[in-house]
């Protein structure tokens, strides 16, 4: 079986049918999230938001293109990169919120009978995979970041300079670390307890 | 066996270990493929790709329409837009035997025309309709069952998420996608009103009949689902015509649910926050799952791998339409265990190729192609067959996301219940892929006459 | 084989540039190795990646060879750009293979840091697809929307008054049958795999096959990996890589543009030349995008004017036709 945790739309409703490893009934009372961590929780709820404020000018963008293609024949100049470049920039916003609140795409038919030591292991090792994968990936999108400038790779219409996404998606990656870093350590907490 | 087939094959048993053990799908693949690759040709080179791999892979333009179209739902899920296409579908409909499941399976294929995702019209469907077949005394196992297949038609009816995905990969043009899948979505919906007049024929109690509205009730009604109406021909319509392209045409689509939403006063800040986090959570999701994806192609490219396995198929000495079958046979049975998007991605990659290769490659005259159809139009009909397959895995025992849905939407109703009343609808899905099958020009007509 | 590589490009096995160029090519610089070199060609990206990091990933060794279009990382390859200009590049493919060949040492090679280069090559150039509208003079641009090939083929279209349109290639077809533009900029070569003859009416050239502009290419290795080469493994790829080879290719996109276009004809579609006079009042009205280009470029230092002068001159010296 594979659960969709990120309750895919109106999932909220839907109770615990596609609850993410980490959502509530699984957790006793005293596994209640510390400061620290609910204050990373907002900080990546709000930073998703500004990513989905980006999707929705991406939106406007393109509605405006079409209405002006329409009636001026003249589409929004750039409209087509400037789509890639946005939406990309917020997709990697929106990943530290996916961390935060276990949104992963996980199959649990072969587990469903393990104890509560055992899920607790394998959700460890999931939230060790996503800090390696983040630290890793921060670290080398940073030298992606100095090779754009180095090259001077830019966008065809526009010539919008490369290396500025990157600076945008690097700190989406640093809270991506910072929120695998806190869900790590609240599967290590609940490991500690069974 | 050679080598390469040995590679796929290790590592691919390495990613179901992964798998099984809750790794998350996406981290299983992009560990898989990071560790192949640096094991065949030296960790740098793994380290090198990834300075761009994601930065290019999360700006591909034509995947741009995933998060406009998962927005789309998003904001129509809390627009109010289910329940007027339900009323309407009720007054319509709803007077027959079993006209309450009839028009459940109708509302979900509106609210489908609007939305890319099955969970989303199960769930959002099963909240207006579930109550409703209660309160007309339907038997538990018709009731969530029809909602759990209908759910099935948000990916069904164009446009779908899945089917984007599949179009990347296999670099089909998404606008003749979506065409070739309207004529079979259709026949789904057909199939099951059809499904759920002989239950009841059968069993009369399961699914009583509701009053006659009045006139005036049906006018209503009717006229309060021309909005959705309108945003689907424009959306769907327009990219048909070929006013726009996907993604400009889901944008003015989330764009007009929006406003529609505004207008009722169903959307206002709030709604708008919750449509935006959820659309962060399953595009964020998705995301992840093509970059795992990507990486464990490169491995799999690395080692040879798709290139062994469509020789070793076409020279595996099957018939054609064996080897087809075969492979739609297997992903119903990966359907048991795995969600349709990770399916997609892991599967048609290897199972493409073959099949180009047992056509007769790429330029092949119909002629004189294994399949009777340039590759082209293969392109088109399998991922039709396929995108039906792994929707089918939604309603599968032993477990099945929208039956695990709706069972908790209804409160009480179990797993098993639903299971027995989604079976007949899983049988008709059948009955379909084998018409699809039998008859191509179901699939392949659409978007020859509209190009 | 005691020298393998990998090479890495964007376009199907089936695509006459991997069929009849980069195949053949490898296998003469095998051939000349005397069996000590493998030349492997992925196609399709099947290396992973989207086309523009194709630079990148030979750059960092994540393959040894690549074959791009320099385009795809707009404004990188300042100098090389002279050649892809409207009315510097006119009809001669295998001319300008050989032209930047020669400019190659002294005046292009400093736009490739961290690759070695093996050659550099175009395609026939960029001809006018439209699909109902006859345009033959500047004027007939005017409020049009076209596909742009190029950055500068963005200019181009700017300065004829019409409004240029990015969007990826495999979305043309679509593109034009519903008009969401109303042409392309784009070689006949392209017209077969995207049956281009079904959504256009007119193929639009100038007299003599001039053409609006084109796009270069590359075929480049890794620099430490070409560096740590034996001199006789490097002589396998420069002499399979010499002056007659870069006219050969230049025959070989030459050959596939006229299939394009004969098949076009083949299908009804109007193949219209231009007058001599006619091609000269289009390439006068694309003159300011050659000023707009000099004055960018100059702005990082580098002389526009005298690589579009020197240009001409080799293209001239080395007149195939
Ligand atoms: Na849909
Ligand atoms: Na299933």
């Amino acid at each position: 079986m594979t659960r969709e945790n990120a309750r895919p739309a109106a999932g909220d409703m839907a109770g615990g049918a596609a609850r993410g490893p980490h959502d509530a009934p699984d957790h006793a009372p005293d596994d209640a999230p510390g400061p620290f961590e609910r204050a990373l929780a907002r900080a990546a709820e709000l930073w998703a938001l500004g990513g989905g404020a980006l999707l929705c000018a991406v939106v406007l963008m393109n509605v405006w293109s079409v209405v002006a293609s329409a009636v001026a024949g003249a589409p929004f100049p750039g409209d087509f990169e400037l789509t890639e470049m946005g939406v990309c920039v917020a997709v990697f916003a929106f990943l530290p919120h996916c961390q935060m609140s276990g949104a992963n795409v996980t199959a649990d038919i072969f587990t469903m009978g393990a104890s509560r030591r055992w899920l607790a292991a394998f959700s460890l090792a999931g939230s060790l995979a996503a800090l390696c994968f983040s630290a890793l990936l921060l670290w080398r999108m940073w030298f992606g970041m100095t090779d754009q400038m180095t090259y001077g790779y830019t966008t065809a219409i526009l010539q919008i300079p490369h290396w500025q996404a990157f600076a945008l998606i690097l700190p989406s990656l640093a809270l991506l670390a910072a929120a695998s870093a806190a869900t790590l350590a609240r599967d290590l907490r609940a490991l500690l307890r069974s | 066996m050679n080598d390469a087939l040995a590679t796929g094959l290790g590592g691919l048993a390495v990613l179901v270990a992964l798998i099984a053990l809750r790794m998350p799908i996406a981290y299983a693949m992009i560990l898989v493929g990071g560790v192949g690759v640096a094991l065949l040709n030296g960790p740098d080179i793994f380290m090198s790709q990834l300075k761009t791999l994601a930065y290019g892979q999360f700006s591909i333009y034509d995947l741009s329409v995933v998060p406009m179209f998962v927005l789309m739902g998003a904001i129509a899920t809390r627009a109010g837009l289910s329940r007027d296409l339900f009323r309407a579908a009720a007054a319509w409909l709803g007077w027959l035997p079993g006209g309450a499941a009839m028009s459940a399976i109708a509302a979900c294929a509106g609210f489908g025309a609007v939305c890319g995702s099955s969970l989303a019209t199960a769930s959002t469907m099963g909240q207006v309709a579930l109550p409703e077949l209660r309160r007309l005394g339907y038997s538990d196992a018709l009731a969530t069952g029809t909602l759990a297949a209908g759910g099935v038609l948000g990916i069904l009816i164009p446009p779908s998420v899945v089917l984007v995905i599949y179009a990347v990969i296999v670099e089909a043009n998404i606008v003749t996608m979506f065409m070739a899948a309207l004529i079979p979505g259709i026949l789904a919906v057909l199939l099951f009103l059809a499904t759920i007049a002989l239950y009841v024929r059968l069993r009369p109690e399961a699914g009583p009949a509701a009053p006659r509205p009045t006139r005036a009730e049906l006018t209503e009604a009717s006229l309060r689902v021309l909005p959705v109406l309108g945003i689907f021909a424009l959306v769907i319509g327009g990219i048909y015509l070929g006013f726009f392209n996907p993604t400009p045409a889901a944008s003015i689509g989330a764009f007009l649910v929006w406003i529609y939403g505004a207008a009722r006063g169903t959307v206002g800040l709030k709604a708008l926050r919750g449509a935006l986090l959820e659309t962060a959570r399953t595009t964020g999701m998705i995301y992840l799952i093509l970059l795992g994806a990507e990486m464990l192609k490169i491995f799999m490219s690395r080692g040879g791998v798709p290139q062994a396995m469509a020789e070793w198929m076409a020279n595996s000495g099957l018939a054609p339409m064996a080897v087809l079958l075969i492979l739609l046979a297997a992903l119903i049975a990966l359907g048991c265990l795995m969600d349709s998007l990770s399916m997609i991605l892991l599967v048609i990659p290897f199972f493409w190729p073959a099949l180009v290769e047992i056509n007769g490659g790429d330029y092949v005259p119909a002629a004189e192609a294994a399949f009777g159809m340039t590759t082209e139009d293969l392109k088109v009909w399998f991922g039709i067959l396929a995108l039906i397959v792994v929707e089918l895995g939604l309603i599968t025992p032993p477990v099945g996301m929208n039956v695990f849905v709706i069972s908790a939407l209804s409160g009480g109703v179990p797993m098993r219940r639903t299971f027995l009343g989604v079976a007949p609808f899983f049988f008709a899905e059948l009955i379909r892929v084998g018409l699809l099958i039998a008859l191509p020009a179901l699939t392949l007509w659409l978007p020859r006459a509209l190009s | 084989q005691e020298y393998v590589f990998k090479l890495h490009h964007f376009l199907s096995a089936k695509a006459p540039a991997h069929a009849r160029m980069l195949e053949p090519w490898a296998r003469r610089v095998e051939a000349n190795s005397g069996g000590k070199v493998k030349i492997e060609i992925y196609p399709a990206m099947s290396l992973g990646g989207k086309p523009p990091e194709l630079i990148q990933q030979v750059r960092d060794g994540v393959v040894d060879l690549v074959w791009t279009v320099n385009g795809y990382t707009p404004g990188a390859f300042p100098r090389t750009e002279a050649f892809e200009l409207p009315g510097v590049f006119l009809n001669d493919p295998a001319a300008a293979n050989v032209a930047m060949r020669r400019m190659f040492d002294d005046e292009l090679s400093k736009d490739y840091d961290g690759v070695e280069v093996m050659f550099l090559h175009v395609h026939a150039g960029q001809g006018i697809h439209m699909v109902d509208k006859l345009v033959r003079k500047p004027e007939d641009f005017a409020g049009l929307k076209l596909r742009i090939p190029t950055r500068t083929g963005a200019w181009a279209i700017e300065a004829l008054g019409a409004a240029p349109v990015a969007m990826p290639v495999p979305e043309l077809p679509q593109a034009l049958s519903k008009k969401v533009v109303d042409g392309a900029l784009i070689p006949w070569e392209i017209i077969a795999p995207l049956r281009l003859q079904q959504q256009t009416r007119y193929q639009i050239e100038g007299h003599d096959q001039t053409r609006i502009g084109t796009t270069t290419f590359q075929v480049s290795m890794n620099k430490a990996r070409w560096d740590s080469l034996p001199d006789d493994v490097k002589k396998a790829f420069r002499d399979a890589s010499d002056e007659d080879w870069l006219r050969e290719v230049g025959r070989i996109w030459r050959a596939s543009d006229d299939a394009g276009i004969a098949l076009a004809v083949s299908a009804g579609n109007e193949h219209v030349v231009l007058t001599p006079e006619e091609t000269d009042a289009l390439l006068a009205a694309l003159e300011p995008v050659q000023r707009r280009w000099i004055e960018e470029v100059s702005a990082r230092g580098i002389d526009g004017a005298a690589l579009i002068a020197r240009a001409r001159a080799l293209m001239a010296q080395n007149a195939s036709r």
